[in-house]
């Protein structure tokens, strides 16, 4: 299978499968309960999920393949976190972050 | 309706000479358009107040797509791909995810799990939008399913909901026109103007922010918090020694699995 095809294939299941968790409770509203313990279970997916992905990103860079700890990354994402939570806003997170990985980079390297 | 509108604006400036010029707009509309009753139709209005709802969102949704569309540069593809998965998937924060895997090598079962459990919150969002919708034919249900984004859920849960002059499907609709335009015409900035950005600039930094600056205000109460800490021990001392990038999704079960498991039974679920 191609590099393309792969790709492709990824964004059709993507697609499908959150097509599928988005538009049949939807659809099926007014037919269908959902068992409470798959309530509870699915309550905090978007903290685990979004915690999941900051947390690799803010502690390590990849270095020939391995994890290894970057101390400015990890200062970065603090800033980041502190900005996020005063203003809420993507655009003001970003560019703390941003801001505060380049001034860690020249200051402490890597 | 161009017509009916351009018409109305003019009985709107001048109230004296109302019959007059409405009288003299008359023959310009369509015939469909002489019967509309609304100065501007219900649905018509509701889309565009959805729309313009959204707008002092729209800004914090371009860094994200900028984001979406260069890693798929990145990842080897070209432009057909970056618009067909924001335009597909229409779901931010997992096409980063699942391209950034891909990056990284992850098999496909990684990719497609991880990218799918981040989405599984859209699931929660259905169940709670779906009687707000319920005026929706069933013929337009799956394509407003395919519609529902963060930005718009929230927005319509809210203000869509609490305003009387607007009707929440139409509102909702709009809100996503604006929004995924929005997200499709900065995804295609990003993949054209991502391969010029230098790597030294650590731009891949900007996938963990993004997601960052949607986890803080998600961060409400002790529960949450709790999940969080959970997670991100667990996604520090798993990801890099699990093999595949298996980590990511072993660290998210155990965060839901906390959060399942503390969450008092009794208390509503909203």
């Amino acid at each position: 299978m191609s590099a393309t095809t792969t790709f492709w294939l990824i964004i059709a299941v993507l697609a499908v499968g959150t097509w599928a968790m988005r538009a049949l409770p939807i659809m099926l509203h007014g037919h269908v309960a959902l068992p409470s313990w798959a309530e509870r279970l699915l309550r905090y997916v978007p903290v685990a999920a979004l915690t999941a992905l900051v947390v690799p990103g803010a502690l390590y860079v990849k270095v020939d393949g391995a994890y290894t700890f970057a101390a400015a990354r990890l200062l970065a994402a603090g800033m980041a976190m502190l900005v996020a939570a005063r203003t809420k806003s993507v655009v003001w997170t970003l560019a703390a972050g941003m801001v505060t990985l380049w001034i860690g980079q020249a200051l402490l390297g890597g | 309706m161009n017509g009916a509108f351009t018409g109305l604006v003019l009985v709107i400036r001048t109230p004296r000479l109302r019959f007059v010029r409405a009288l003299a707009c008359y023959h310009r509309l369509s015939p469909a358009a002489r019967f509309v009753e609304q100065p501007v139709p219900r649905r018509r209005h509701s889309m565009i107040t959805g729309a313009r709802d959204v707008a002092p969102i729209l800004l914090g949704i371009v860094p994200f797509g900028l984001v979406a569309g260069s890693q798929v540069i990145s990842a080897g593809f070209g432009m057909a791909e970056a618009i067909g998965m924001s335009l597909f998937v229409n779901a931010g924060a997992s096409q980063i995810a699942a391209t950034s895997l891909y990056i990284e090598g992850a098999p496909l079962f990684v990719i497609l799990g991880t990218a799918l459990v981040i989405n599984a919150r859209m699931f929660i969002y259905s169940i709670s939008i779906a009687p707000v919708l319920e005026s929706a034919s069933a013929r337009l249900r799956p394509l407003l399913g395919h519609m529902l984004v963060d930005q718009n859920y929230a927005m319509t849960m809210t203000r869509g909901r609490e305003r009387s002059d607007v009707d929440p499907v139409p509102y909702y609709i709009g809100a996503w026109l604006a929004l995924a335009s929005t997200w499709q015409l900065s995804s295609i900035a990003g993949a054209a103007l991502g391969p010029f950005i230098p790597a030294s600039w650590g731009l891949d930094f900007a996938v963990p922010l993004v997601f960052l600056a949607m986890l803080v205000p998600s961060l409400k109460g002790r529960l949450s918090l709790e999940v969080a800490g959970i997670t991100a021990m667990a996604a520090a001392l798993l990801v890099p020694r699990l093999p595949m990038q298996t980590g990511l999704l072993v660290a998210m079960f155990a965060g839901m699995l906390w959060g399942a498991l503390r969450h008092p039974a009794k208390e509503p679920s909203s």
